[in-house]
């Protein structure tokens, strides 16, 4: 068995009060909630509100985008940079996913049960699409941060755990254009915040 | 047969050829795309209002970005991000879930109060015409491929036989500024004014329509001014206050001997003071909510048109080219739910008549007017005045008046019904390639059209009064 040198114990323990202490400062973040109206509301569906810069760094995730009766499924993702999309297809037919945002990508085209992968490593929105069936369309939102939420049906969202401080929140939308808006975050509490996106 | 009853028979064949070839409007394909009443850009339709007008302007299209005002679901052929991989992607479009199309009927009941009129007294005196009273049939289609691409159709069935009237693709915003230059290929109206064809509560058409070699040469199809033909125009909107069209048809070609292509070509220019813009973009809505076909405004307009007419010579039996040139100019004055529309334009034809046996000039003089008011939004009272005279080279110069006044009723929005009087008051009759007196012909067609046949004791001079009809229409759609 090896023995851990002092210097060694206090920078391991210097790293875990480090981490300790981000987790309670996550876990004692704040709230941003709200109502995003649409302007047409039949745009409302592709709409996400988010928290712009929030320093920190964050674990990469894995998430899944499936391709189910030829749709993508969830038509919205929402990822962080460093995360990692899997695309399943659980259709009977060849699926090809590809995006025309940002960096670009082709990941070929892929038959039943059989998936692909990639790495987000740039913030930015990528629409989803299948050179085989061009009526299909999905969105990957690729957020700096985590904190940012899909509205749901009636406009509203609820971004949680959000570290106290002042950020700028902002609203994409896939045809309108919204405002951004200096919101301050309190441990603990509830900051309501409502937007408009319109053209 | 006797000369009079040939002669009213051709009359009543004519007229039914103008009928049958008189489109109706409205297209309910629009109202379910937008999930919008027929109100929105009709009054009485196919009657339009500012913004039903500047939608047929744009294309067909709604201010703004058109897509946002659609409600009826769409199947996309395709995603717009897939213009981004242009030309490795088709370029993306959009089909209504349901076709988009719409139906519809119309027809007019005559009752000829006068039985000594021209009409009845060659239909033995028949005073209830009932025939036509399901005249027509309508099957309609409007759809949009994206924001800039539209579609628009119609096939009218009727006694002669089905025809497609209107069969377009509109390629709109093509360059410079939106609304600045479209362009429309396949078969409809020539655009000569400002607002649409059909621009009357009285008659089918606003344009007033001189068939001169139908009267003078006997053709069956002959040149007019409004008319469904191919070829393809180019249009546009500028600053919202100047509109314009330049176009390019097939024109008539009715000659037996084939192989002549007519190069018919138009220009019209417009400019509208007050009021919505030509194109609806900026609208902060009518003076009054309540009456949204109302405004304060003056549209001047301009065209000329040429055609090259191909048709079989009455006197050689060959082929027959007669060229044209119409000079003309409209003007439409608002004031509120009071709208005055007046038309004139000159129609020279270089060989449009026989005169000793010798085709020679002929010069055709319209006039057309009609004042409306909106006493309700489901009732307009109107009064319509024409006035077509002919003037040929070597011939007395002859002209025919109707005063049809009427009122439109929207029974429902998609449901009108409109009762018109047609009084008509001729000095002289064309003579056709015999020299004999004939039937007058022309008008906006249908339910006000210009028809009086000549009896046999009349003369080229002669002149003649009567109450010629008294016009039912209904007509439905949806």
């Amino acid at each position: 068995m090896s023995r851990i040198s002092p210097p060694h114990a206090s920078r391991l323990l210097a790293a875990a009060l480090s981490l300790a202490a981000a987790s309670l400062a996550r876990a004692e973040g704040g709230t941003i909630s709200g109502k995003v109206d649409v302007q047409p509301a039949k745009y409302l569906e592709e709409t996400i509100v988010y928290v712009k810069a929030v320093p920190g760094t964050y674990t990469p995730k894995t998430h899944d985008m499936d391709q189910q009766g030829m749709k993508f499924v969830p038509h919205l993702l929402v990822v962080t940079q460093g995360d990692t999309v899997k695309f399943l297809n659980h259709d009977n037919v060849v699926h090809n996913v590809y995006s025309p945002d940002n960096e670009g990508y082709n990941l070929g085209s892929f038959k039943q049960n059989e998936d692909r992968s990639y790495t987000f490593k740039k913030a930015g929105v990528y629409s989803q699409l299948c050179s085989v069936h061009p009526e299909m369309l999905g969105y990957i939102f690729v957020g700096q941060n985590p904190y940012a939420a899909a509205v749901d049906k009636k406009g509203g969202y609820v971004i949680k755990n959000v570290p106290p401080g002042s950020y700028q929140v902002a609203v994409w939308n896939s045809k309108l254009k919204g405002p951004e808006k200096p919101v301050t975050v309190t441990a603990g509490k509830t900051v309501e915040e409502n937007l408009t996106v319109k053209r | 047969m006797t000369r009079s009853r040939s002669v009213a028979m051709k009359v009543l064949l004519a007229t039914a050829a103008l009928a049958a070839a008189a489109p109706a409007g409205a297209i309910p394909a629009f109202a379910r795309k937008y999930g919008t009443s027929c109100l929105t850009c009709h009054t009485v339709y196919p009657k339009l209002t500012p913004f039903g007008e500047a939608f047929r302007r744009n294309g067909y299209r709604f201010p703004g970005v058109d897509s946002d005002y659609v409600k009826q679901e769409t199947v996309p052929l395709g995603q717009e991000q897939n213009k981004k991989t242009f030309p490795d992607s088709v370029w993306p479009a959009s089909l209504p879930v349901s076709v988009p199309i719409a139906i519809g009927a119309n027809g007019t009941m005559r009752v000829y109060p006068d039985k000594t009129a021209s009409v009845p007294r060659g239909n033995n005196g028949t005073q209830f015409a009932l025939d036509d009273f399901v005249g027509e049939a309508h099957l309609w289609a409007g759809a949009a491929l994206d924001d800039t691409i539209t579609l628009w159709a119609e096939l009218t069935i009727a006694d002669g036989g089905a025809e497609v009237e209107h069969a377009q693709v509109l390629f709109n915003d093509l360059v410079g500024p939106k609304h600045a230059v479209n362009l429309v290929v396949g078969k409809g109206f020539p655009i000569i004014t400002s607002f649409g064809a059909h621009s009357s509560y009285i008659a089918d058409q606003g344009i007033a329509s001189a068939p001169v070699s139908a009267m003078l040469l006997g053709s069956g199809d002959p040149f007019v001014l409004v008319d469904n033909v191919t070829g393809a125009e180019v249009s546009g909107v500028i600053a919202g206050r100047i509109d314009y069209n330049v176009g390019l048809t097939a024109g008539k070609n009715t000659s037996t001997f084939g192989g002549f292509n007519s190069e018919n070509w138009y220009a019209h220019a417009g400019f509208k003071v007050g009021g919505m813009r030509l194109d609806g973009e900026g609208s902060t809505g009518a003076e009054d909510s309540l009456h949204p076909w109302a405004e304060t405004a003056l549209t001047v307009d301009g065209f000329y048109y040429h055609s090259n007419e191909h048709l079989d010579d009455p006197i050689s039996g060959g082929p027959l080219a007669d060229v044209s040139s119409t000079v003309g100019g409209q003007l439409r004055g608002q004031l509120g739910s009071l709208e005055l529309d007046v038309g004139y334009y000159s129609q020279q034809h270089d060989r449009g008549w026989v005169n000793a046996a010798a085709l020679a000039k002929v010069t055709a003089g319209v006039f057309y007017g009609e004042l409306s008011y909106v006493l309700f939004p489901w009732m307009v009272p109107s009064i319509r005045v024409e006035n077509i005279s002919l003037d040929p080279s070597g011939g007395a110069r002859v002209s025919d008046l109707h005063v049809m006044p009427g009122i439109a009723f929207l029974i429902r929005p998609n449901l009108k019904f409109v009762v018109a009087g047609n009084i008509e008051s001729t000095n002289g009759f064309p003579l056709d390639t015999g020299g004999n007196p004939t039937a007058w012909q022309g008008g906006a067609a249908d339910w006000g059209a210009f028809v009086a046949s000549p009896s046999p004791n009349y003369t080229a001079t002669t002149k003649k009064q009567e109450f010629e009809s008294l016009s039912f229409f209904l007509a439905w759609a949806m």
